[in-house]
């Protein structure tokens, strides 16, 4: 199992700031570290209610069941806690500053308790516009039998 | 005719859905942050961002998760798709401006087309949130398919 303990989540995104590549350092196509994380109900019901998504489809089992669905599953939204729960305290998503410009999220299968999700995290491209420096982060996320559960791009200001 | 194409064919291109006023305190913002465990201090720390500037920008404060928008947009367009077995597909956003507290905002979404294909039954839309002072802090554009079957295995599989 990969369940994510929440107990000793970084919360400090001030913590390993020196050792995270900057945008002169981001290499587009260089793999980012990550690690899998197994969704569990408790965890899919908790992000649901933080983000504002009360739709039982992502909590209650009776009526999850009786939709096309056939059974509770994750907001499609819940790569924003994967995009940080799979990733370490070293990457360059959690520098201060990190301004979000823009995302484009595609979804295939839907993901749903017990599964493991596997990222795969990579810079796409980085440019100066405006006096501003810019990173296209691009990401695929996988379930246990590696189907597409996701793939989404982001565009992100970095912090000079 | 097959179910999806009957519930395809109920929808009207133009329908407006309306989604839920939001407003932003320091309460939605750690939960937010608790939910999604992005703990950028842009969010948390009021005294960083009175002194911090990016590049030409100060914000002069907090400022809300951009994240959190598109987690609205989300809910405004599943909100309205679940019920007609409708799968959310795609959701780009571009985000115009920063959402502060004390700022509300409400999403909107609008079918702007329809469009089938070989394998499917494909909805468009436009999105939009705007801020209390009407003013548009992220547009964006999604896609959702109106399915007979989920995608990917049953559930216990």
């Amino acid at each position: 199992m990969n369940e994510l303990n929440l107990e000793s989540f970084e919360t400090d995104f001030w913590k390993d700031v020196a050792r995270r590549k900057t945008w002169d350092g981001i290499i587009p196509g260089e793999l980012r570290e990550t690690r899998p994380v197994t969704l569990t109900k408790e965890l899919i019901a908790k992000f649901a209610a933080g983000v504002g998504e009360d739709n039982p489809l992502y909590f209650d089992e009776e009526y999850a069941k009786k939709t096309i669905w056939g059974g509770i599953i994750a907001p499609p939204s819940i790569h924003i806690l994967l995009m940080f729960a799979c990733t370490t305290t070293e990457d360059w998503m959690r520098s201060p500053g990190t301004i979000n410009a823009g995302q484009s999220w595609f979804y295939n299968v839907p993901a749903r308790p017990g599964d493991t999700i596997h990222m795969r995290g990579t810079a796409l491209d980085r440019f100066i516009r405006k006096g501003r420096l810019f990173v296209i982060h691009d990401n695929v996320f996988t379930n246990q039998r590696g189907e597409v559960v996701c793939t989404g791009r982001g565009w992100t200001i970095r912090p000079e | 005719m097959d179910p999806a194409q009957q519930r395809f064919d109920a929808i009207e291109v133009g329908t407006v859905i309306p989604g839920r006023p939001f407003t932003v305190t320091t309460e939605t913002i750690q939960a937010f942050g608790d939910a999604s465990l992005d703990y950028n201090p842009l969010h948390f720390d009021p005294e960083w961002m009175e002194k911090a500037s990016f590049g030409k920008t100060s914000f002069g404060g907090v400022i809300m998760h951009g994240m959190q928008n598109f987690a609205l947009i989300t809910r405004t367009l599943t909100d309205w798709l679940v019920p007609r077995g409708g799968y959310h597909r795609r959701l780009e956003t571009r985000w115009l401006k920063p959402t502060k507290l004390g700022h509300t905002i409400t999403p909107s979404a609008r079918v702007s087309a329809k469009h089938r294909t070989a394998g499917g039954y494909w909805l468009q839309f436009d999105v939009e949130v705007r801020n209390q002072d009407g003013e548009l802090v992220a547009t964006g554009d999604a896609l959702a398919e109106i399915v007979e079957r989920v995608p990917g295995a049953a559930p216990g599989q």
